[in-house]
């Protein structure tokens, strides 16, 4: 019991003291700059429900969290697949391909903003001179903020589900792989009843955690959309807390986005592991 | 094992403890200048203002706007505020409306007061008192390409139409593909703030009635987002994403011919990386700002972040007695150097002075100091949101800027939102605001 | 014929996942080498047609990208330390000692996780005020840590679980106490696992921006990220002084991650994420 208290000593104090003071703080009303509070009970939460921002914001975190998640895990899987192959090169292009998730958020956006940019950017530029677009795509304006969003935050955080599921499918065992071929077993069959199910676990684990982080997502979205009147578009639920506590100068009405977030988080993952379980005892 | 745990630890905060001053009195300085040369500069007169204090040690540290106000919220949260920030006029107010700050009288008179520029003289009074002091100001100025204007027969734009129609010409077209806009304008909430207030000054209207309420429902306003409307058609497709960088970016490289809100330090970019035999005043030049249908004089927004030093600051005194030092033209006038255009000086003596003149680009780029000069010795000039004098007095015009409310409403017009619906919808939304905030019964 | 098709095919992914991934590293990479005015030369150049090493020289020489560079790797050294020593001693009484609510604290750990780590850097910052370790590099290490921590105990305790207790025991019979049975036994087994969680920790502490923007004032202790949006966000951006920022930051974290990747993959996934 001892050998954990130092880890529980850091967590606590530095996690959940914060935690507990935005929780408290969520029932104030206390500009971000003054001393001055007010207690006003569940206020905050009252106005966040009437709130149409709250559930733009609530809305787009959703579409935001659910396609970056949904687009890392179908493309991780299938770049780890790639990977798991033998080829000549592969420990090089192994680091190559984790390298996006390596830089530092603020670079990686600096780079892709002016590489997207429509009038002097490289992208438009090449499709352009290919002829697969006859117009620039405007990614960086209204229309496609989102998109381009998303494109990034794939780019960037693919890799951690390519690592996850590249070293899983190192462990399985190729006699299942010999024996699924004796019985002439198509790729495809062999995918969908060898390598899926061994891979359960991991990505039970990698949907869950990069659910949560993306839902979460502060800096990346933030960095994109903060030079831009368009970022608006990209006004997601920990964007638009952060604004009511720093832009607003509203640090109770703030805190009490950040823990209704939290709650819906909690929510979401306690329905995740039920049918996690339900399903895993089908199986049983 | 644990041992070992409490060996990192030590080690952790060894390493870090070591870094502290020992004895001398330190005091910090927050401010907005992040260009390299600037901060040796100032880094260069806190070093010689040390020579003479020996017991007293300037710490000046650069800071982008978003990250001073994140930082500024963050101390004021602990209770440990630097001693001395820049800040913008209506965070400044705000902050001597709580009770926050230092009167700095004393530091504003150490300047002879028919040497100050009118216009700062009001940039942060509060009860009678002065509490900031601008460190330099710089105007918002409307940029075209001359040649390309001259090549085209066209002629400098005067009215809202005028800048539609000539930007509307300037547009070049090579096989299907735009290779230049009319004009570039930047999407960067801070500077469509500033772009609404200034706009809306040039057509004769106001953000805020004398009892403070908001008045984005008028005449002016529809105006103006109708004119975003019609700009919306001649600017680059992606304006609303284009950081104010970019704009430059634009400018410099060809891509615009015209730039509505540039500022004196885009001649840098200008030099940089614009072609060697364009890179002058006679090709970038520089006119007044468009006046609006309702309106009749020119109007732009200042950019003057006052010095603000904090009551209960430990180095209240020594910072006020270093901004002194630093105002005194010896080191003020290497200050301005650092960014020459942009950088502008809040004394008329500096201004007319030879020593400040002796600069290479002063020299060459004279006409963008000149119109930015015009501006603020006619009081054509105000703080961001601040249509009139009178509206510094109003303490919340930080929280409606932070809101992004203006902004929204600029982007839902641009939309295709009709401008009363749009404007409606904001004037709601800032009513709730200044409500919630309790300087506004419902 | 069909064996010949998959490899191309295998070869043709392979190559388009490299070049997605470092198309931006290239982009940098060509533009830190440009002289200005190449820089937003129409159409665009993908060579520099003058090659300079000038923007490096004056990284170096004129900004203070050293001193960043050495804060950042001292930071994340520190943090890859603490959170180890403190993750796997944790780690390890989860899995080794039994105690009231074990499984429980193990998934309250995960629950951090759903707080927005942007929400509590004021509190964090109060925090290190009352402590006295605000604008200290102590202060950044401590919050790295703690954000690491549960990920690092969840990976670290699937490690320790997947070794063999009677390992331990044989030890314990030849007479060694339980601190040097872990020591000689159990770490070296769990290295993999260790090398994996280092490289989570190290890349947050790494990349982190807001909370050393918020807690370190003085420039002399800021970290990298902070530098480079500093560059950045002067007045009048200097690409080519940015970009080549950018290499510098990316070439020794990329040959850092060529040099453990065997490691990280092996680590990452064996014990650690079968759940």
């Amino acid at each position: 019991m001892l050998w954990i208290l130092p880890a529980l000593v850091l967590i606590g104090s530095l996690i959940l003291y914060p935690v507990g003071y935005a929780i408290w703080l969520s029932f104030l009303d206390k500009h971000s700059f003054f001393p001055a509070e007010r207690w006003v009970g569940l206020g905050n939460y009252l106005k966040i429900a009437w709130d149409v921002e709250f559930w733009d914001s609530l809305w787009k975190s959703v579409v935001y969290a659910a396609a970056t998640t949904g687009l890392q895990l179908v493309l991780g899987v299938a770049a780890a697949l790639v990977l798991h192959a033998t080829f000549r090169g592969r420990t090089v292009i192994r680091a190559l391909v984790l390298f996006p998730y390596m830089i530092p958020t603020i670079v990686a956006v600096i780079v892709w903003r002016w590489l997207l940019n429509e009038t002097y950017g490289v992208v438009d530029h090449l499709l352009l001179r290919v002829g697969l677009v006859r117009e620039p795509i405007v990614w960086l304006g209204v229309d496609h903020m989102m998109t381009s969003l998303i494109a990034v935050s794939v780019w960037q955080f693919t890799p951690f589900v390519i690592v996850s599921v590249l070293a899983r499918l190192q462990t399985i065992p190729l006699e299942l792989y010999e024996a699924a071929r004796v019985d002439g077993a198509a790729p495809w069959a062999r995918f969908r009843h060898i390598t899926l199910p061994q891979l359960r676990a991991v990505l039970f684990i990698v949907v869950l955690l990069r659910s949560i982080w993306m839902f979460t997502k502060f800096d990346t979205v933030w960095l994109w959309g903060e030079g831009a009147g368009a970022g608006r578009e990209i006004r997601t639920l920990p964007i638009y807390a952060y604004m009511r506590t720093f832009t607003y100068y509203q640090a109770g009405f703030g805190a009490a986005l950040a823990v209704i977030m939290f709650l819906l988080l909690m929510a979401a993952t306690l329905v995740y592991f039920r049918l996690y379980w339900r399903e895993e005892e089908a199986v049983a | 094992m644990i041992r070992r745990y409490m060996l990192v630890t030590a080690l952790v905060m060894a390493t870090a403890g070591a870094a502290g001053a020992a004895d001398k009195k330190v005091v910090r300085l927050w401010q907005t200048e992040t260009e390299p040369q600037t901060l040796a500069i100032l880094n260069q007169t806190a070093a010689a203002y040390e020579k003479t204090h020996p017991d007293v040690s300037i710490k000046v540290e650069g800071l982008a706007w978003g990250d001073l106000e994140r930082k500024l919220t963050a101390a004021l949260a602990a209770g440990a505020p630097p001693d001395a920030a820049h800040g913008q006029p209506i965070t400044c107010v705000s902050f001597a409306a709580k009770g926050l700050l230092r009167p700095v009288d004393d530091l504003a008179d150490s300047i002879p007061r028919d040497d100050l520029v009118d216009a700062f003289r009001n940039l942060c009074r509060w009860d009678g008192k002065t509490y900031g002091v601008g460190h330099s100001p710089a105007s918002s100025v409307f940029v075209y390409r001359k040649d390309l204007l001259a090549k085209k027969g066209l002629k400098v734009p005067r009215t809202w139409d005028d800048l539609v129609q000539v930007a509307d010409a300037l547009r070049e077209v090579k096989d299907g593909q735009v290779v230049r806009y009319g004009l570039t304008m930047t999407g960067q909430p801070l500077f469509i703030n500033i772009g609404v207030g200034e706009l809306l000054k040039t057509n004769g209207g106001r953000l805020f009635d004398a009892e403070g309420r908001p008045t984005l429902t008028e005449k002016p306003v529809i105006e103006l987002l109708d004119f975003y409307k019609k700009l919306n058609r001649v600017l680059p497709p992606g304006w609303t994403g284009h950081a104010y960088l970019d704009t430059f970016a634009n400018l410099a490289n060809g891509k615009a011919a015209m730039l509505y809100q540039a500022y004196g330090r885009g001649v840098g970019y200008i030099e940089k990386y614009a072609p060697k035999e364009i890179a002058d005043p006679e090709h970038f030049a520089v006119a007044d700002k468009v006046i609006g249908p309702s309106g009749k004089t020119p109007a732009a927004q200042l950019d003057c972040e006052p010095w603000m030093v904090f009551k209960d600051a430990k180095g209240a005194n020594e910072a006020v007695d270093f901004l002194k030092f630093f105002f005194k033209d010896e080191n003020y006038i290497p200050y301005l150097h650092s960014v020459p255009i942009h950088l502008l000086s809040i004394k008329k003596s500096t201004s007319r002075s030879p020593k400040y003149a002796d600069n290479a680009m002063i020299g060459k780029w004279r006409s963008w100091i000149d119109m930015q000069e015009k501006y603020f010795r006619n009081d054509w000039i105000k703080p961001v949101l601040v249509t009139d004098w009178d509206d510094m007095k109003k303490p919340y015009l930080l929280e409606v800027m932070g809101s992004g409310i203006l902004v929204d409403m600029v982007l839902d017009s641009v939309k295709g939102m009709p401008s009363a619906e749009a404007a409606a919808k904001a004037q709601k939304r800032v009513e709730e605001l200044l409500a919630s905030a309790g300087h506004l019964k419902k | 014929m069909r064996r010949a098709l998959v490899r191309t095919l295998v070869y043709a992914a392979a190559l388009g996942l490299a070049a997605q991934a470092v198309l931006p590293l290239l982009w940098m990479l060509s533009t830190s080498l440009k002289p200005p005015r190449e820089v937003f030369a129409t159409p665009p150049t993908f060579v520099p047609a003058a090659p300079t090493l000038e923007n490096f020289v004056r990284l170096l020489r004129d900004t203070a990208f050293l001193t960043y560079f050495w804060n950042s790797v001292a930071v994340a050294g520190l943090t890859v330390l603490l959170t180890m020593a403190v993750g796997a001693l944790g780690a390890y009484s989860l899995t080794r000692f039994a105690f009231p609510a074990r499984e429980l604290v193990a998934k309250l750990i995960l629950c951090t996780y759903m707080f927005a780590p942007i929400m509590i850097v004021i509190p964090v910052y109060i925090l290190a005020r009352r402590l006295g370790i605000v604008n200290t590099h102590t202060a950044l290490v401590l919050s790295y840590a703690s954000f690491c921590l549960p990920f690092s105990l969840w990976l670290l305790r699937a490690f320790f679980l997947s070794i063999p207790i009677e390992l331990e025991e044989a030890a314990h019979v030849d007479g060694a106490g339980r601190g040097r049975a872990v020591l000689y036994i159990v770490l070296p087994l769990a290295l993999p696992g260790l090398i994996a969680t280092s490289i989570f920790t190290f890349t947050l502490a790494w990349n982190d921006y807001i909370f050393t923007r918020i807690l370190i004032a003085s420039d002399e202790l800021k970290t990298l990220p902070v530098g480079v949006q500093d560059l950045f966000a002067a007045a009048v951006v200097d690409w080519g002084l940015v970009m080549a920022a950018g290499m510098l930051i990316t070439i020794p974290a990329l040959a850092f991650f060529m040099a453990v990747q065997r490691y990280l993959v092996a680590g990452w996934g064996t014990g650690g994420l079968k759940g």
